[in-house]
């Protein structure tokens, strides 16, 4: 019963930061920012979510595949994150900026 | 030397190849562990083949025993940059000025400058955009979110054992 409890409590988290992350993609201005909430999700969102799936599950040999699964799963996102941010900036798209710091709204 | 350094790269990437297989298949039957080693072995070999050589000399069975340590000292910062990135999504006004910050960093090699890559995408706040040689180009939501980057860069130099080299001022 307790077992459950903690499980469900770190899937709403997991849930409510996945929330949060589209939130905050559908609010950023620009592809850059928009990186940021993307990977939020998929660090602490997902995370969260398989470590309530490991709790729900206890000591077995799927606690293993679950952590496999992590590993996977960040590596993926940081090397998408990267590639992505990577080749926008090799096509000189501008990057957003706040209006005071720079008038003409033009990236570097 | 070398050789014998080879010879015990070999030896590793099998025994990793084969801890993965044991953790797939889920049971320690002996069909199943012949099964893996000749899987191990034969993916081994196709991987020296290809590459020229078996694993990265940086990792070392000292690196691989400070993984786990790495990984949940990392988690801890990613927890707290997560929650700062959420308040600054859910405020209403959105309070980000993102910039692009050129880094430079000490640490030596592909492999502990690709993790330390990896590490500052993971963080939410920082994405790294560029890596060339040494320098970094990271995108940073808000300014602020830069200064958390010594301390990642710590972070993979104390998993890799890289200290920092002395009389060198001014990162960044």
């Amino acid at each position: 019963m307790a077992k459950d409890i903690v499980a469900g409590i770190f899937c709403c988290v997991g849930t409510l930061f996945f929330i949060i992350g589209t939130t905050g993609l559908l609010r950023m201005p620009d592809l850059f920012t928009r990186l940021h909430p993307s990977t939020k999700c998929d660090t602490l969102g997902a995370c969260s979510v398989i470590v309530g799936m490991a709790v729900h599950n206890g000591w077995s040999w799927d606690l293993l595949k679950l952590a496999f699964i992590v590993c996977f799963l960040l590596l993926s996102s940081a090397t998408c994150g990267h590639a992505i941010g990577r080749s926008a900036l090799r096509r000189n798209i501008p990057y957003w900026k706040k209006k005071e710091a720079n008038e003409d709204g033009h990236g570097a | 030397m070398t050789s014998v350094r080879a010879l015990r790269n070999r030896i590793l990437l099998f025994f990793l190849l084969l801890l993965f297989w044991i953790v797939l298949t889920a049971s320690l039957a002996l069909h199943e562990l012949v099964m893996g080693a000749v899987c191990s072995a034969f993916v081994g070999v196709l991987t020296v083949s290809l590459l020229g050589r078996a694993l990265d000399p940086r990792i070392t069975p000292a690196v691989l025993l400070r993984i786990p340590v790495f990984m949940l000292r990392l988690a801890w910062e990613i927890v707290k940059a997560n929650i700062d990135v959420a308040k600054i999504i859910l405020n209403p006004r959105l309070p980000i000025d993102p910039r692009i910050v050129e880094y430079r960093t000490y640490l030596p090699g592909d492999l502990p400058r690709t993790v330390f890559s990896d590490s500052i995408t993971l963080t939410p706040g920082t994405v790294t955009v560029e890596l060339r040689g040494e320098v970094l180009n990271v995108h940073c939501l808000c300014p602020y979110h830069e200064e958390g980057l010594p301390g990642l860069e710590r972070l993979v130099a104390w998993l890799f054992g890289v200290r920092k080299p002395v009389g060198e001022e001014g990162n960044g």
